[in-house]
């Protein structure tokens, strides 16, 4: 991987900790075991090895609230719409147009993404659990963390995971950095963040939300109306009154060490050049045209600045509102008409300026989503899950009735890029007719974890003890990588 | 492989009964990794080099019937020898720090009476008595004593949660009494509000309950928010806190039992009855049932059927006993943990079986309910368990005679937490300078209390303290303060009793008519507080904005609810599904009375009587929410008033109408809020789980919220513009009331000039914010010292 364009900026005001706490920065980190908080488990003798890494950076393009594989990825039948049209005889509401990989087909609206499906491995055998009843953010847990809720401790996020067993590739940027989705206000927030966060693992490891892209600059900034002066001499006066305080040397080292430790790489960030990572701004107005298709695309020209500035793990939505976005219940040919607008342009571009830079290979990306979508079946075929169509209609009468508006567990696609992954490789399939269940090769939400650990050389085994008992990244450590993907 | 899982209960059922523990036939003991390499009496029986030509393997599969291990039974399944073929193919990977040994301590059940060592220098508390024996044995001296700040300011955010004001920081430093210390404790405790408001967060993270959260959406969890502060705010003895929780008197304090209950179907080890029994065994008796509620516990002596046991207690249809998810043919017998108190019945019906645990777990006996309460409470004051971890009180603690004393003492005192806080707080011990601890990896020896980070909830509270930036409004369902008699008599109760048409003429209901009556209030203004009561002969289901919201059976209580988190500007529909009982026809009527204050000033006022509709066909409802309503309603039928219903009515409701009145005038408290980013990022857990300790350091997201947070940075500026009008004067006096205000103390000279520097002579807003923002991010500040 080449050189981080942003280095450590050597003018940043010498570090207290380092001043004060060099002789035991060792024990950072050591009240966790006094409080019974989470610690890494080897197994004596052999110890778990990790698989060799095949990339040090991973974005997830997340398309919530269910994107349909039909309409997007793994184009059926078309029937195009019409006054009467059986339900049942339509599988695809968009016809199929060619990629940059003979005989392989993706729906019309994604063009751009067409033309670098060469450097693509795509999953079409992507399975979930149908868990009896749809509820999204219920979904959307158990693919962020590995584990259907409810569960008995705080699951980690799998950007938490990473964050955790990988850290920053740059000490000054966050591990974890999750885009475009609000955690307050909307429906089912208080769902989303039970997952949206590093659990057990304490908030050290969660992710920094920045919900809009546009204002992520703001966040690594110094408060708002606080120039770059005041910002340093508070500093300053707050560093001074440390070294005052009569009472500084009465209080335990290790809970000073950790609170100014962490001030501190705050105040580094704040006041460091890896901070311009988050200001969109600063790329050239026609990079920022390419990108700029609205929030997920702005989204992700924001998750190219902050891997080449050295975070992790980033995750991408297309926001999860309710019945909102992938999330059609009624209109879903045009609402998806508009989403293949929105996230086109931005994840070719982000694919093709991540390939030019020298970054893709050591970058995964993935797309993914809770579920596919069926015109008709609810879950997996045969399931007893309520049926939340708006419409429930035999046949189509009019242009809300038009597209994939049930919840369907038994086959969505998956896309992959970089990251030593395959280039146009098509993997699994479903069936060319309903139900489009996977029919080779079925990919877990464990197994497909499992592969995104791997290729970030983390091993599916790894555990950490939690309250007296293992607690792995894969469920009981039983995640398998599917290794046909693997370059 | 898995070690935990997999090969744990092979060795266990095939090897333990003769090569564990101290057993060691042969030679041979497997107790751990080393042991088991070395062999037995003929030597080794493993080769790492060559795993298939280990004796092991030989000795288990062999048909020698005199050689074959285990020499009973019927030996090891074909799938047994591989696993344990591959086990040492994979090098024998062993659990760090796992071994077959007995537990080397097995605490006691029943409460035990500790006799009080003789006091040394004069320290005759009791709990310094017994922590002067612990010292003792530790060689180690009596900590120094905390300054009068240090403990003023500990003595608040322990007890209240508030940082004492400058004026009671001069006033405490004046007093010169020598009990001082004593009647001070006894003062905050006495403060019932602010103990209420802070203890709220403890029980709130040890019950988990909340105000928003996973469940609510579709009306699988049930808060317990109002019975809670009620019950602290009554200072209600522990031992009917826990019997309220576990067999539920009322719908007010069910949450807890019922847990969270997602839509769809959920793992064996997650059923609403293996939460019931993983909830019962953390929150009142430190055990953790996590792992026996999939299988026979690797790390403490629970067993499956345990866990199942408790959770049969409060399933209401039989229990298939599941092991790792999958069911192992055997129904689950309701028992509970501790058979030697006592047993519950498991041909009772359901609320009866929930009864007779809440009298086994509150049982004289079992002193394994007041060890676990109290040294929660140690640890909330001290720092660090008496046992710890907390939910782990199979541990040793570091002294069992302080732990038996106190919970004894607690037992003794009417399970009276605040008397249990009151003799922690008043102990010299606890009046120590907080330890000084450098090496934090070394097995803890207590020397005195240690430093404990703030709460969210407690900084947040401290910043809208020094800043007067608290919220108006809060999220809690609750009432605060208490029922005040003189402010009931200025209550009206203005209100008529309503049926439906069967009820017109005079006519008795049919018994088992269920109605919909309901009424549209349209409020002006956005509601700041407000309180409904309702009662009905026979029952109601209020919904409100179509939400679920409360039910009640039973017309000699009048149901009171808070109505400033329900209600909203604009239309507000009021829907009460009500249902006569009885055998034949019989009275039946609702009454409902609310009042609300608004934004604007204004007061709304809401009564049933004329103007409510009913319809004769209710909706069934589903997950919370009643869904469309019939359209065929009707002006609803005043009926006359039973003696009994007004006798009730008039004896409970205007005290229930005006302690809703008073709650809305004190200052919101952070415990009282939905938890926000900031209090998230300070470690406000989401309350999907129980807590009993939160994390204790500060990590870099926490720093930079605090560092360039909106809601911080605007709390602050407000709060130094306030501090300017009303203390600028002189740039030292606000110095000095800040540091008091903060620190509990006066500044140091070098501190004094620092900040002065900052300030200048005459201090303007930005500078202020700017000192404020610098001390607040203190180290002192952000522990209790």
């Amino acid at each position: 991987m080449p050189a981080l364009p942003f280095a450590p900026d050597p003018a940043a005001p010498e570090s207290i900790v380092r001043r004060d706490f060099l002789k035991k920065l060792a024990a950072a980190g050591a009240a966790a075991w006094a409080t019974g908080e989470p610690q890494a488990l080897w197994a004596n003798g052999t110890k778990l090895t990790h698989p060799p890494a095949k990339a040090d950076a991973c974005i997830l393009l997340w398309m919530a609230g269910g994107m349909a594989a039909p309409d997007t990825f793994d184009p059926k039948r078309y029937h195009p719409f019409e006054k009467g049209l059986e339900v049942a005889k339509m599988l695809s509401t968009f016809p199929a147009i060619d990629t940059a990989v003979d005989g392989v087909k993706i729906c019309q609206g994604l063009k751009n993404i067409a033309q670098v499906m060469d450097r693509a491995t795509l999953i079409r055998s992507a399975v979930q659990p149908d868990l009896g009843s749809i509820l999204h953010s219920r979904h959307q847990y158990h693919w962020h963390t590995g584990y259907v809720p409810p569960q008995t401790v705080a699951c980690p996020h799998l950007g938490s995971w990473m964050a955790k067993v990988l850290g920053p590739r740059n000490p000054v940027m966050p591990a974890f950095v999750n885009i475009g989705q609000r955690l307050e206000g909307i429906g089912e927030s208080e769902e989303l963040k039970a997952f949206t966060t590093a659990g057990f693992f304490g908030s050290e490891f969660g992710p920094m939300n920045l919900p809009f892209p546009e204002e992520a600059a703001q966040s690594v900034r110094p408060p708002k109306g606080m120039d770059a002066n005041r910002f340093s001499s508070r500093d300053r006066l707050f560093r001074k009154l440390v070294d005052a305080n009569p009472n500084r040397d009465r209080m335990s080292d290790h809970q000073q060490q950790s609170l100014l430790r962490s001030l501190d790489n705050a105040y580094r960030l704040l006041s460091s050049r890896e901070r311009e990572a988050f200001d969109i701004t600063l790329e050239p107005k026609e990079v920022q045209a390419k990108y700029d298709t609205g929030r997920f695309g702005r989204g992700c020209l924001l998750a190219r600045r902050l891997v080449e500035a050295g975070v992790r793990f980033v995750e991408v939505t297309t926001e999860y509102v309710p019945f909102l976005y992938w999330d059609t219940h009624k209109d879903g040919h045009e609402t998806l008409a508009g989403l293949h607008r929105e996230i086109d342009m931005p994840i070719a571009t982000l694919i093709r300026d991540l390939e030019e830079r020298g970054l893709l290979d050591r970058t995964l990306v993935v797309i993914a989503s809770e579920f596919s979508r069926d015109a008709l079946i609810e879950g997996k075929p045969g399931s007893t899950a309520n049926d939340q169509a708006t419409f429930k209609v035999d046949r189509i009468e009019e242009t809300k009735h038009y597209g994939l508006h049930r919840h369907f567990t038994g086959g969505t696609s998956v896309v992959m890029f970089g990251g030593g992954m395959k280039k146009g490789l098509v993997y699994g399939e479903t069936a060319d007719e309903r139900p489009l269940v996977a029919v080779k090769n079925p990919v877990s939400v464990m197994d497909l974890h499992a592969t995104m650990l791997t290729a970030m050389g983390i091993s599916p085994k790894t555990e950490f003890t939690i309250e007296g008992r293992p607690f792995y990244v894969t469920e009981d450590g039983k995640g398998q990588p599917v290794a046909e993907l693997f370059a | 492989m898995d070690f935990n899982h997999q090969i744990v209960p092979l060795l266990k059922k095939h090897c333990g009964e003769c090569h564990t523990g101290d057993k060691l036939k042969g030679g041979f003991s497997l107790n751990d990794r080393a042991a088991l390499l070395h062999g037995g009496e003929n030597g080794p029986v493993i080769d790492l080099t060559r795993p298939e030509r280990s004796e092991l393997l030989d000795i288990v599969t062999t048909d020698d019937e005199d050689r074959r291990m285990p020499p009973k039974g019927k030996g090891l399944t074909k799938d047994e020898v591989e696993l344990l073929r591959q086990w040492l193919a994979e090098g024998l990977p062993w659990e760090a720090g796992f071994a077959f040994r007995a537990p080397a301590y097995e605490p006691p059940l029943k409460p035990r009476k500790v006799p009080l060592p003789p006091a040394v220098e004069g320290r005759d508390h009791p709990v310094d008595r017994l922590v002067d024996t612990h010292l003792a044995k530790q060689k180690l001296t009596w900590p120094e004593p905390a300054d009068d700040g240090a403990f003023l300011r500990r003595a608040h955010l322990d007890l209240i949660g508030l940082l004492p004001t400058p004026e009671e920081v001069e006033a405490f430093s004046k007093d010169a009494a020598p009990d001082k210390r004593e009647r001070l404790v006894r003062a905050l405790l006495a403060r019932d509000i602010d103990y209420t408001e802070h203890w709220l967060t403890f029980w709130n993270d040890l019950l988990r309950n909340d105000y928003g959260g996973t469940g609510f959406i579709t009306g699988g969890r049930k808060q317990i928010s109002k019975w809670l502060y009620e019950s602290l705010v009554s200072n209600k003895p522990f031992d009917q806190f826990a019997r309220e929780l576990i067999a539920p008197p009322s719908d007010e304090s069910r949450g807890f039992i019922d847990g969270i209950k997602w839509r769809g179907e959920v793992s064996a080890g997650q059923t609403v009855e293996i939460q019931f029994a993983q909830s019962v065994g953390q929150s009142f008796l430190g055990i953790n049932l996590k792992c026996a509620s999939c299988h026979d516990s690797f790390t403490d002596r629970w067993k499956l059927d345990e866990a199942y046991g408790l959770a049969a207690i409060y399933a209401d249809k039989p229990l298939q006993v599941h092991r790792c998810d999958k069911p192992v043919g055997r129904t689950a017998t309701a028992s509970w943990l501790f058979p030697e108190l006592g047993q519950v019945n498991p041909a009772a019906p359901r609320a009866e079986r929930l009864s007779q645990l809440a009298a086994l777990m509150t049982h004289p006996e079992n002193g394994r309910f007041s060890r676990t309460v109290v040294n929660r409470l140690w640890h909330r004051l001290m720092g660090h368990g008496i046992v710890h971890p907390l939910d782990a009180m199979q541990t040793e603690p570091w002294s069992a005679d302080l732990l038996d004393w106190l919970a004894l003492d607690f037992q003794q005192n009417g399970y009276d937490i605040k008397k249990t806080l009151e003799r922690i707080a008043t102990s010299r011990i606890y009046q120590a300078r907080s330890e000084t601890v450098g090496d934090s990896q070394s097995p803890y020896v207590f020397h005195g209390p240690r430093a404990r980070r703030l709460t969210a909830e407690q900084f947040v509270d401290a910043v809208w303290q020094l800043t007067g930036s608290a919220p108006s409004k809060m999220d809690a369902p609750v009432f605060r303060g208490r029922i005040d008699p003189e402010a009931a008599k200025t209550v009206k109760l203005t209100g008529q009793w309503i049926w439906g048409d069967s009820a017109g003429g005079g006519k008795a209901p049919p018994a088992g008519e269920t109605i919909l009556l309901r009424a549209n209030w349209k409020l002006d203004a956005a509601p700041f507080s407000g309180t409904a009561i309702l009662t009905c002969d026979n029952a109601f289901t209020l919904y409100l904005n179509g939400r679920k919201i409360i039910e009640g059976d039973n017309w000699n209580q009048v149901t009171a609810l808070p109505l400033h988190d329900k209600l909203q500007q604009g239309n507000n529909q009021i829907v009460v599904v009500a249902v006569n009982a009885g055998n034949g026809p019989n009275s039946a009527g609702l009454y409902f009375q609310a009042d609300a204050k608004l934004a604007d000033g204004t007061t709304a006022h809401l009564a049933s009587g004329p103007g409510w509709q009913f319809s004769p066909s209710a909706p069934a409802g589903k997950e919370g929410r009643l869904g469309a309503l019939p359209q065929n309603f009707q002006p609803a039928v005043t009926v006359k008033a039973l003696p009994v219903w007004t006798r009730a009515l008039e004896q409970q409701g205007p005290s229930l109408l005006a302690r809703g009145a008073q709650s809305g005038s004190r200052a919101v408290r952070a415990a009282l809020v939905k938890s926000d980013f900031l209090m998230r990022s300070l470690g406000r857990p989401n309350r999907d789980q129980i807590v009993s300790t939160r994390p204790e350091d500060l990590t870099t997201l926490e720093a930079l919220d605090l560092s360039n947070g909106e809601t911080l940075t605007r709390a602050l500026e407000q709060g130094a513009s306030r501090l300017v009008q009303s203390h600028g004067a002189s740039s030292e006096g606000l110095v000095s009331r800040l540091y008091a205000h903060t620190l509990a103390r006066a500044p140091t000279p070098s501190e004094l000039a620092a900040a002065l520097e900052a300030l200048g002579t005459t201090p303007t807003a930005g500078p202020v914010a700017d000192l404020l923002w610098a001390l607040l991010l203190q180290p002192e500040f952000l522990y209790v010292r």
